[in-house]
């Protein structure tokens, strides 16, 4: 009887984890639309720090504290873009003005 | 669409694919670990159905001209 009874309860525990992951995944958005998914980022974000600390009050022990990066790529990118493609449309431009003045230099040179 | 939505509209579609991507590497290896005894294909299946949904959420966001655009003010 109780045989028969574990792999059943054995299947019911695996369905069980198993749909509790999928449901939580649902029910928190990240199956979701575009907009909730970037949401949920900004939510884990928000809740990632008093979730260490209370980590660190549990275990009792002292984290170093987290350096505070004063550079957001992100923010960033966009002036990284406009600044390599300038610089790439006035290449040709600029090495045609360095190819003139090494010219130049080289003829007084041979003056 | 302005340039201001296009890049609000290419960021928001980097952060739903981070999402989706990690969730279906999750729920992969839930599976995996649960039903499929540790084998790598869950894995990857979780992977590659969380990156086709954020290809199609990113996909309809960017080709949403039926919407009806909602940055109009409303007079008060």
């Amino acid at each position: 009887m109780a045989g028969k009874i574990l792999p059943v309860l054995k299947l019911a525990t695996k369905v069980t984890i198993a749909g509790g992951a999928l449901y939580v995944a649902y029910d928190s958005g990240l199956l979701g639309g575009s907009e909730q998914g970037s949401k949920v980022i900004g939510k884990a974000k928000a809740a990632f720090p008093p979730a260490v600390d209370e980590w660190v009050k549990y275990f009792g022990f002292e984290l170093p504290a987290f350096p505070k990066i004063g550079f957001a790529p992100v923010e960033a990118w966009n002036s990284g873009v406009h600044s390599s493609i300038s610089a790439l449309s006035s290449g040709p431009t600029a090495v045609g003005d360095y190819t003139n003045q090494g010219l130049q230099y080289l003829k007084d040179l041979a003056k | 669409m302005s340039e201001k939505e296009l890049g609000k509209k290419l960021d928001r579609c980097l952060a739903d694919s981070a999402v989706k991507l990690g969730a279906g590497l999750g729920l992969g290896i839930v599976f995996s670990v649960v039903f499929f005894k540790r084998h790598t294909w869950p894995v990857a299946f979780g992977l590659g159905m969380g990156l086709g949904m954020a290809y199609t959420n990113c996909q309809n966001d960017l080709r949403a001209p039926y919407l009806i655009q909602r940055n109009i003010k409303m007079a008060s």
